[in-house]
Parts: C-alpha cells; sequence; structure tokens
C-alpha cells in the first residue's frame, strides 16, 4: 500500500500513545515529584517508605503477585505439556473449556469462593457433615488476612494465558532435541528439567510477565475480599481525594518502577539467552495416542483444573439462586427473586448499556488501530515499523491501574484533557482506557493473520484492478476474518469485565459498567451479595452467549478462537 | 497487442541490486521468456513490471505510455503467480468474475464472460467448487482464466508450472501458448526450467547477476551462447579450456591441451586477440564417436560410464585433461565397451569460443 498510507498510521499511532500512553504517566509522574511548592521533590516517594501502612501494602502487593503467578504456572506448564504431548479422552472439549476462567470476572468469583472456603462456607460444612471437623473450631481457609483467597482466585483466573504461551513454545521445540537428549541417556523429568525447560523458557516468561503484572496490580479481587492492606486498593481509596493528596500519586508511581524493575530483572534472569529465535521445528512430533491410564490421568487433570477454575463461578451462580446459605453445604433455599432484585435495580440496566456500549465502541477502535498497525508491522518495509509494534505492545508492561489513575490525573480541572473529565462523561476517556490496553491482542492476532495470509493473494487482486484499500476490504480482512474476531473478542469480553478502569474512571451512578454496578451491589447492605452475585451471573451468561455464538458462526472448536 | 519497452532499469533492495540497468524491447503479441538461476533478477524484473515494486532508476513503457509510477491496479495486467493466489474465500465463479466487478461490468456480462473463459480452460463445470476442492492442474487453470478474463494489456507469468507434475506440465506449457497467441496477448513467462523456455518461447532473455547475459530466439541462445553462464544454464554442455591462435572473422582457431579446436565466436561483438585465455563449449550432443582422427575438433579418449536411455545414450569419455559427456542418439551401446578408445569429433558450426 501507498508510503503515505503506512506514515499516517505510524503519525496517529504514535500521537494516540503519546496522548492517551506517555501522558497519563507522566501526569502521574509529575503529581508524585512535584510539591505544594510547585517544586520537584522526592518527600512523597521517601513517604511511602517510611509509612508502615504503605510498605505492608507494597509487600502485599508484591506477595500477591509473586504467588499469584507460580501457581498459575505450576498449574499452566503440566497442563500444557500433558496437550502438547498426548491424544487424550475428550482433548478438544477439555482444552477449550480450560481456558474458560480467563473471560470469567475473577472478582465476581470472590463473591462465591468466600461463600465455598469462608468459616461458615460450604467446605467447613462438608466437613463437619463427614465429621472430620469440630463445629466449634470452623477453619479460615482463605487464611487470615485473605491474601490466599486473592492469589488462588488471581492463579484460577491468569493460569490460561500461561497455559497458551507455553503450548505455543511446546508446539515449537524440535522433537529432536528430545530424540537428541534421550540417545544420549537423559529421559524423563531430568530431560524435561534440561532440555524441554530451557527451550520454552521464552514463552513461561512472556506468559508469566503478563500474569505477574495483572496479580501484582489486581484491584477488584482485593477490593471484594475486603482486603485493603494491599496497594492497589490504597490507591483506589486515596483517589477519592486527589486533588490535594499527593500520596495515591506516590504509590501509583511505586507501583509502575516496581513493575518495570522486576520485569527488566526477571527478564535478565530468565530471558537472557533467549532460544526463541531458533528455527521452527524440522520436523513435527505431534502428539502421540495416550495409554488407557495415562489418557484417563491427562482427562483428570483437566477435569479437575476447570472444575477447580469454575468452583468460584459456581459458588456465584448457587448465590445468586439462593435465598440463604450460611453453614451449609449447599444453600437452604432456592429463589428466582434475585435476578428480578437485580433487573429491577435502578442501577442494572443502565449498567449493562453502558457496558457493551464502551466495550463496543473499545472494540471497534481497537480492531480499527490493530489491523492498520498490523498492515504496517507485516506488511510494509517503513522504517521504524518495528518501533510501532513495540509501541502496541507496551500497555501489557503497563498495569491497567496505573493507567486509569493517569487518565482521572490528565482529565482534573485546570488541566488541558478536562474536557474528557469522566465526572462530565465518561465515554471517550473509558473507551480509550478499555481500548488502550487490549490493543496488543487484537495487534497480534491481526498480525499472525497477515502473516499467514500470502502477500500474493493481495497482489492478484491488484494486478486485476482492486486498488490496495478495496483489496484490504475485499482480500485480506474476508481471509483473516477468524483472527480478527478471536482478537476482538477477547478484547470485548476483557472490555466488558474490566475493574480497574471501570472503578476509578465511572463515578456517576448513570455511567456505571457491569463491574463498577456489581461492586456498587456487593456493598449494599442485607441482600447486596445475592443482587450481585445474580448480576454477575447475568454478565457471565451474555458473555457465554456471544462467545459460544461467535464460536458457532465461526464453525470453530472454542479453544480455536483463542488460540487463533 | 502492445509492444512492453523496459529502458535501463535499476531496483536495488538496501545495498544490494537485484536489476542493473536492464533494457529489453518485446515486441507486441511475443511470448517472451526471462530466464536465469534464482537471484538473478527475473521475479524481480516481473514484479517491476506488474508495479508491486517501484524502479529506482529506469523507465518501462506499455506500447506508447509511461507506466513506470502507475499503480499496480492501473496498468491492466493479467498476472499469473507461482502460487496461482486463488482466494480460497471465494469460489472458482467468483475468482474469476474478481477482475470483471472491479471494472464495473455489468451483472449479465460478468456471467457470461466468466462462463466462457472457465469453458475456455476447460473448467466449465467447476465454476462453483472451492478453491481447496479442486488439484493442481485445476487451479492453474482457473489462475489462467482469471488472469485473461479481464482481456488485459499483456499477460504476466510467474513460474505458472513450478507446482505441477511433468506430464501436465508438459500439456499446460503447450496450452499457456495456444491460449496467449489466439488471443494475440503479448506475454512475459518468468522461469527457471529451460525446457519451458525451449520449447515455447519466440525470444528469451538470460539474466545473470540482475543484468541481461543474453537476448535471442531459443536456437540463437542454444547454439551460440554469449556467455560461459549462460551456455552453461541452457542445455548441456562440455567446457575445453585453450588460448586463441589465431582469428578469422568470426571464427578463431584455439589451441587446447587436446587439440586444435575451430569455432565460432558466441559474442559477435567480443573483439579477442590471439594468445588469449578462452572456453570453447561444445554439446554433448554434437560430438559423434569414431576410431580414426580428424585433422581438427577431435578429442581422444576412453569410454568410461555410461547410461543407456533407449532413444540415447550418454557416455563419459576420459580424454587427457577433461572428462567429456557425449549423447549418442539411436545408439548401439554394445560396440562401445567401457575402455574401449574413440575420437570424439565436432563440426565447426558446433563449437563455441568464449571468454573464459
Amino acid at each position: 500500500m501507498s508510503r503515505q498510507f503506512s506514515r499516517l498510521v505510524f503519525l496517529v499511532t504514535a500521537v494516540f500513545f503519546a496522548l492517551f500512553f506517555i501522558w497519563p504517566i507522566s501526569e502521574t509522574l509529575c503529581g508524585a515529584f512535584t510539591g505544594s511548592d510547585g517544586k520537584f521533590t522526592i518527600d512523597y516517594i521517601a513517604e511511602v517508605f517510611r509509612n508502615p501502612l504503605y510498605v505492608e501494602g507494597l509487600w502485599n502487593s508484591l506477595q500477591m503477585g509473586v504467588w499469584s503467578t507460580l501457581l498459575a504456572a505450576l498449574i499452566a506448564i503440566p497442563l500444557a505439556w500433558m496437550s502438547d504431548r498426548f491424544l487424550f479422552p475428550g482433548k478438544s472439549l477439555l482444552g477449550a473449556l480450560v481456558l474458560v476462567p480467563m473471560i470469567m470476572p475473577p472478582f465476581v468469583g470472590a463473591i462465591g469462593i468466600k461463600q465455598i472456603l469462608g468459616q461458615q462456607g460450604a467446605l467447613n460444612a462438608l466437613l463437619e457433615d463427614m465429621g472430620l471437623l469440630d463445629p466449634a473450631h470452623p477453619v479460615d481457609w482463605l487464611g487470615e488476612g485473605r491474601i490466599w483467597g486473592v492469589i488462588v482466585l488471581n492463579a484460577l483466573h491468569l493460569y490460561p494465558i500461561l497455559y497458551l504461551n507455553v503450548l505455543a513454545a511446546l508446539a515449537n521445540v524440535d522433537p529432536a532435541m528430545e530424540e537428541a537428549a534421550e540417545n544420549l541417556g537423559c529421559t524423563g523429568f531430568r530431560k524435561f528439567r534440561r532440555i524441554t525447560l530451557p527451550l520454552i523458557m521464552p514463552g513461561i516468561f512472556a506468559g508469566g510477565t503478563i500474569v505477574f503484572i495483572w496479580s501484582f496490580t489486581e484491584l477488584g479481587v482485593p477490593l471484594m475480599f475486603d482486603f485493603t492492606r494491599v496497594t492497589s486498593v490504597q490507591i483506589f481509596y486515596g483517589i477519592k481525594d486527589i486533588g490535594g493528596n499527593p500520596f495515591p500519586f506516590a504509590l501509583v508511581v511505586v507501583l509502575l518502577c516496581a513493575t518495570v524493575l522486576l520485569y527488566a530483572g526477571s527478564k535478565l534472569l530468565f530471558g537472557r539467552d533467549s532460544h526463541a529465535m531458533m528455527a521452527k521445528a524440522t520436523s513435527q512430533g505431534g502428539p502421540r495416542q495416550a495409554g488407557l491410564a495415562m489418557g484417563l490421568f491427562c482427562s483428570g487433570v483437566f477435569g479437575l483444573v476447570t472444575f477447580l477454575a469454575v468452583l468460584p463461578h459456581i459458588g456465584v451462580i448457587l448465590v445468586a439462586f439462593s435465598t440463604d446459605w450460611y453453614q451449609t453445604i449447599l444453600p437452604s433455599g432456592w429463589t428466582l427473586s434475585h435476578f428480578e432484585a437485580a433487573l429491577g435495580h435502578n442501577l442494572t440496566l443502565p449498567s449493562i448499556q453502558n457496558s457493551l456500549k464502551y466495550a463496543g465502541l473499545a472494540t471497534i477502535l481497537d480492531l480499527v488501530l490493530g489491523v492498520a498497525i498490523a498492515y504496517v508491522v507485516v506488511r510494509t518495509r517503513l522504517a521504524g515499523r518495528q518501533i510501532l509494534d513495540a509501541m502496541a505492545m507496551l500497555p501489557l508492561a503497563v498495569p491497567g491501574l496505573v493507567l486509569a489513575f493517569g487518565y482521572l490525573a490528565m482529565t482534573q480541572e485546570g488541566k488541558p484533557f478536562a474536557f474528557l473529565n469522566p465526572t462530565i462523561d465518561p465515554l471517550i476517556i473509558l473507551v480509550i482506557a478499555y481500548s488502550v490496553r487490549r490493543l496488543p491482542y487484537v495487534v497480534r492476532s491481526a498480525a499472525a493473520g497477515f502473516q499467514q495470509t500470502s502477500v500474493t493473494l493481495e497482489e492478484a487482486a491488484q494486478n486485476l484492478g482492486c486498488p490496495p484499500l478495496r483489496t484490504l476490504r475485499r482480500i485480506t480482512i474476508p481471509l483473516i476474518a477468524a483472527n480478527l474476531l478471536a482478537g476482538g473478542l477477547l478484547a470485548f469480553s476483557f472490555a466488558m469485565l474490566e475493574v480497574s478502569d471501570s472503578l476509578i474512571l465511572a463515578q456517576k451512578q448513570q455511567d456505571f459498567p457491569i463491574t463498577k454496578a456489581i461492586y456498587e451491589l456487593y456493598q449494599l447492605l442485607g441482600e447486596g451479595r445475592f443482587v450481585a452475585s445474580a448480576l454477575g451471573v447475568w454478565a457471565m451468561a451474555f458473555l457465554a452467549v456471544t462467545i459460544i455464538g461467535t464460536s458457532l458462526i465461526l464453525g470453530k472448536k472454542l479453544g480455536a478462537i483463542f488460540r487463533a | 497487442m502492445i509492444a512492453i519497452t523496459i529502458d535501463k532499469l535499476v531496483k536495488k533492495f538496501g545495498d544490494a541490486v537485484a536489476l542493473n540497468g536492464i533494457s529489453l524491447p518485446i515486441e507486441p503479441g511475443e511470448l517472451f521468456f526471462l530466464l536465469g538461476p534464482s537471484g538473478c533478477g527475473k521475479t524481480t524484473l516481473l514484479h517491476n513490471i506488474a508495479g508491486f515494486y517501484l524502479p529506482d532508476e529506469g523507465r518501462i513503457l506499455f506500447g506508447e505510455e509511461d507506466v513506470t509510477a502507475l499503480p499496480p491496479h492501473k496498468r491492466n495486467t493479467g498476472m499469473m503467480f507461482q502460487s496461482y493466489a486463488l482466494w480460497p474465500h471465494m469460489t472458482v465463479a467468483k475468482n474469476v468474475a474478481f477482475g470483471l466487478e472491479e471494472r464495473r461490468v455489468p451483472q449479465a456480462e460478468i456471467r457470461q464472460r466468466v462462463q466462457a473463459a472457465l469453458e475456455s480452460v476447460q473448467m466449465g463445470p467447476y465454476a462453483e467448487r472451492k478453491i481447496a476442492q479442486l488439484s493442481g492442474g485445476q487451479q492453474q487453470r482457473v489462475a489462467l482464466a482469471r488472469a485473461l478474463v479481464i482481456r488485459p494489456r499483456c499477460v504476466l507469468l510467474d513460474e505458472p508450472l513450478s507446482n505441477l507434475d511433468a506430464r501436465l506440465r508438459l500439456e499446460m506449457r503447450s496450452e499457456i501458448r495456444r491460449v496467449c497467441k489466439d488471443n494475440g496477448l503479448t506475454a512475459i513467462y518468468v522461469t527457471h526450467d529451460q525446457k519451458e523456455a525451449l520449447s515455447i518461447s519466440d525470444r528469451m532473455a538470460v539474466l545473470e547477476g540482475g543484468r541481461i547475459a543474453q537476448i535471442g530466439t531459443p536456437e540463437q541462445v542454444y547454439r551460440r551462447p554469449k556467455t560461459r553462464v549462460v551456455a552453461d544454464f541452457i542445455g548441456e554442455t562440455n567446457f575445453l579450456n585453450g588460448k586463441i591462435q589465431s582469428l578469422d572473422g568470426a571464427k578463431a582457431l584455439v589451441e587446447t591441451n587436446e587439440g586444435l579446436f575451430e569455432g565460432f565466436l558466441g559474442d559477435p561483438d567480443w573483439k579477442p586477440s590471439a594468445g588469449d585465455s578462452v572456453s570453447l563449449s561444445i554439446r554433448p550432443e554434437s560430438w559423434s564417436l569414431r576410431s580414426a582422427p580428424a585433422p581438427m575438433n577431435s578429442v581422444k579418449g576412453r569410454i568410461g560410464e555410461s547410461v543407456y536411455l533407449g532413444e540415447v545414450a550418454q557416455y563419459r569419455l576420459q580424454a587427457s585433461a577433461h572428462d567429456l559427456k557425449v549423447f549418442e542418439l539411436n545408439p548401439h551401446i554394445s560396440a562401445r565397451g567401457q575402455g574401449q578408445e574413440f575420437f570424439a569429433i565436432a563440426s565447426v558450426d558446433d563449437v563455441v569460443v568464449l571468454k573464459s
């Protein structure tokens, strides 16, 4: 396509990122380093480290990030290995189901998991029933600080990201590498540790980074657990007086720096000798039929992981249908009234409308930008296209909380972007916030599509008289439709269940998206958690219909969509 | 029917010069071949003519019109791609109709022309098939129909037969020539298969390192190669090294360590002088095996391995300083036992003197 077009895409993307990525971050940095007298100061940052409350929050955030990532890796790597090596009963279905937790809202799941694992929860009731537990001394499975609940929930939500990365990395390992090891006498787990693991390290690192950044700054889950001694929640509470209080700024900056440092550090540790550039597998090993015992074992593990990951959401569904659920295994009574209550509440319908509007617009913006960027990166020789590619990937490395806070900071009164202030109308800023963070997924899947589509198919159309832009519409887009749909669907699902942008940027009740509505409903006394669960179930059902519907239209299996 | 003129074309990729001042006059209605080893620039040249690359220097003319800066979709060329580039999301008929739709041809006419085009390549019954349901040969026919249905100014063929098996290739190459000639189309055909070029081209250009080594009819290029690379690339040949003893117009007398040879200079513009080192190119089928020597153009050797192929036999003749390939038509191989001594003799007309 014409050089002007590539330059235009580059320019638009650069301006977009400058305004809505660099600017909010620098606005936050300014807030953290500018004293009340307008001069540069590091007092606020220093104070963060002097205040024991903030230090504890940071420590807990770090634990949350590290343990969630390790736990997710512990789940994901064996799963990916089994899927790469074996054919087992129900593999295609289980392989798809195991990805489902990725699009389940984890902070809604928090309601369910508290119901199951809490002191008065289902598990204790079950154990008491079986006579294994003394009713006078119920076990608190979530731990005193509830931090383990947060970690488990994060890991169960995020392991699919690692799973997909590791699976892709394993598929690229030349079977001859392992055969060579076996030939030299290295087998079994030793072979996995010495040969396979180092080869797939880049994949583990890529997925692990996303999981770490995500869980390190997770806001929704600790909020629902009422676990306030963590930096993300401290920032959230600090926002109420964003105008006069510099400490939220300082906390955000510390969080951002910690992310960058940890990212760079782990890259030095794990990503240094990257083998990712190695040639693709020369021969296709392909999974082999597992024996009966191994096959059942694999199916069992996949089933168990899926069950555990979905368990919190099952809890949510039960809560939504129950009259009461206290110290019993299953709810003590059933009702549909919460769904009516949820739909009847003046928060609900507008919030569904709002979420559809925000997420829909954000997805469209992502698709337009993503296709243009991927096109320039894959199809042109524009100098600086690698920069464009790197730029589009940057949002993965910056926590959503940091960006959301930055958007709020940059739209304060007196700032150049005050006209976008979310208290007036959050539409534009929320759509931008939603789309920036999901752009990488769309760019990646579109780029994969372009790479898989031979350029001669486009040249043939131009040769027959079709101008470049119409070629894109008539030939390229239909050919990469599956990739775009997968990327768009992922972006849409993540946007629908987005927490930090929604909680921070939607400030008036009529502008609330679903996630914030659920949070607000949950805060209500009495019926709160039931109604919130009911709305959560509505949201899940809605997403399930969208995704299953699209996969039916596409005629593809669910898993294939996310593997694109 | 239009002439295509390539005028001093230069194309660089970074520091690499892919085309280094290529000039070609292609006659109206000609079936013109671009030939050469891989990396010689033939595909780059075709892509420049189609408009996918912009040349750094030089001009491309279609008839009188300068199309150098014209984007590909305005050039009205019909291109056939090596991979066929048929769109998998459209049926056979949709693929063929595409170019006509872009030209805003009325629907009724599109239907009629698509059907006619498909029938002309014997694909009429397959109009509603998906591309994936076609065999390689069928895809090739559809690609040809798609390129021709728009009535292009010229046809560009980029190794169109390289993905077919040997028998289909033979069949399709005469088919392509027939279709081009029937429609009076100027066609440029890129290939690395010399048999394709020799059998159906009107003229060909052999490219070498981004330059044109030789332009000519198949017979000119085969019988009078201008350079060693051309002689080596088109057909099989034997090279003998020697020094020029004397010159007589286009003929030269060359002293080799197999004996004295007389032959014609491959490049008529080349003016060597006595004493220059040269190579002689003598095709394997130009030799005849005799039991007595000739005064000139004669090599003594013993039969090494021999391969009997029915209509022809291929011998390796071990001479004093060379191993020669010798082909004999209608052979009696039993009379050519291994180790037997023969004289291989070539006529003056079959000896080509080349720069070494």
